[in-house]
């Protein structure tokens, strides 16, 4: 099937930049949820290039294409409980972007990852944890040693870096879940809909 | 069926917003790498002419990164005005034009070009929709009237409307044609 009869038929191929940042995402969020362990290197490489992936596709949701943008798909619980209706009622609208149910979930997964960056980083960037002084000595002390131990006895820090870790480490089970349920929508809706939403978001196939 | 005119404008367009694409996800890349960098270094040397220096890249990545993303939808817009313009050619007629066309042994470019033709669209349109040159696209709608044993656009259309005028139209009642193919109700 080419992108011409895939439109012709109410299809929708995504642009190539909502594609990519959907599936590195998607991968970040597996391999660091699932398989990377937290707090290492490769789950902090990985977080950062999540970040830059969200970053882009947030930005695109301000100049991409007409479908991509967020005016294309607002987040609305009207539009959400109408769309319920629909399904109540077995009546099946083609929407031009993300379905109102579907809108609301990537709304929230887009703020949970926002969420899962900001406390990486702020966990990440903590002043000097232990083992990383880039190579650096402070100059005025030029004793290490000194350094950890005002550290260790900074004890408000301490705490404010498990809430950090509690809520970052929630957020990631939260975004395991709120993928399932993501899944469990996209093929519930193919299914409704008698059309492979997942074609969508690979690409515009082989002509 | 889409036609074998579909052909090079429109592979040449993804290709290009493929690229665009590729290029804006290193930049962001890069621009989060910059950013992170300069942050680490602002926090253990403070403000010093490298930190700065960095600084400067990272913000020119992200307004690179900006101006490639618009530039990226100019690419899909485009791309997606000639896919329309070419896809709408689709049903009983289209398959009617196809064959005339491919009678006529024009290549897939002059198809296309004879196709826009069809449609309406001028000299000028028809370049810009099709990244070529107008001189290019003159030579080409020259080779297609030529071809078709025409001296201008008028007459290369009017072919077209008798072609229609012989078809049973869709909806009217007429002499059952077995050979003619008829539009599926919409
Ligand atoms: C595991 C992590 C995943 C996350 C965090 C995630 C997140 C998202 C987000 C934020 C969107 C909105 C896309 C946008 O507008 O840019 C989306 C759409 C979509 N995702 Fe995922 N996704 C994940 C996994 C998957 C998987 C494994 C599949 C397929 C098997 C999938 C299929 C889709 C499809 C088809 C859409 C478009 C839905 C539509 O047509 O409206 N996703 N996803
Ligand atoms: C893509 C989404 C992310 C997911 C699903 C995720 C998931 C997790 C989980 C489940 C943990 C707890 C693991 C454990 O306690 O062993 C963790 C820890 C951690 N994550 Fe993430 N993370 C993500 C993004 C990030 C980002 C963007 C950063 C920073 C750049 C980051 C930095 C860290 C750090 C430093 C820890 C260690 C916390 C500690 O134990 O002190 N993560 N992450």
């Amino acid at each position: 099937m080419t992108a011409d009869t895939a439109r012709a038929q109410g299809g929708r191929v995504w642009d190539p930049l909502v594609r990519l940042t959907h599936w590195t995402i998607a991968f970040a969020v597996v391999l660091n949820g699932l398989i990377v362990e937290g707090g290492a290197q490769l789950h902090i490489w990985i977080g950062y290039a999540m970040i830059a992936m969200l970053g882009l596709r947030l930005l695109w949701g301000l100049v991409g294409p007409e479908e991509a943008r967020f005016t294309a798909f607002p987040p609305s619980l009207r539009a959400a409980w109408s769309h319920i209706a629909d399904i109540r009622a077995g009546r099946h609208e083609e929407h031009r972007s993300h379905n109102p149910l579907g809108a609301l979930m990537a709304y929230a997964m887009w703020a949970t990852l926002i969420v899962m960056g900001v406390t990486g980083l702020a966990m990440e960037s903590d002043p000097f944890p232990e083992g990383r002084t880039y190579g650096y000595v402070e100059p005025e002390t030029g004793d290490e040693a000194q350094g950890a131990e005002e550290h260790e006895e900074d004890g408000e820090d301490e705490e404010g870096e498990d809430v950090l870790e509690e809520i970052h480490e929630f957020g990631g089970n939260l975004l395991l879940v709120l993928a399932a349920l993501h899944l469990a929508g996209v093929a519930f809706e193919s299914r409704r809909g008698g059309r492979n939403l997942v074609r969508g978001m690979i690409g515009p196939g082989r002509r | 069926m889409t036609a074998p005119a579909a052909g090079g404008a429109r592979r040449g367009g993804r290709m290009r917003v493929n690229l665009l694409a590729a290029l804006v996800i290193l930049q962001a890349l890069c621009a989060v790498f910059f950013v992170g960098d300069v942050v680490a270094d602002l926090r253990l040397t403070g403000l010093v002419p490298h930190t700065l220096f960095e600084a400067a890249v990272a913000v020119a990545l992200i307004v690179g990164t900006f101006f490639c993303g618009l530039e990226m939808r100019r690419a899909i817009e485009a791309m997606r005005r000639s896919e329309q313009a070419v896809a709408a050619a689709s049903g009983a007629f289209g398959a009617l034009i196809e064959e005339r066309f491919a009678g006529w042994s024009l290549t897939p470019a002059e198809a296309e070009v004879a196709l826009f033709a069809l449609k309406g669209f001028d000299m000028a349109e028809i370049a810009a929709l099709r990244g070529a040159a107008p001189g290019t696209v003159r030579a080409q709608l020259a080779r297609v009237y030529g071809k078709a044993g025409v001296t201008n656009r008028s007459q290369f259309v009017s072919l077209f409307i008798e072609d229609l005028l012989d078809t049973p139209l869709v909806g009217l009642p007429s002499a059952p044609d077995p050979t003619a193919p008829r539009a599926a109700g919409r």
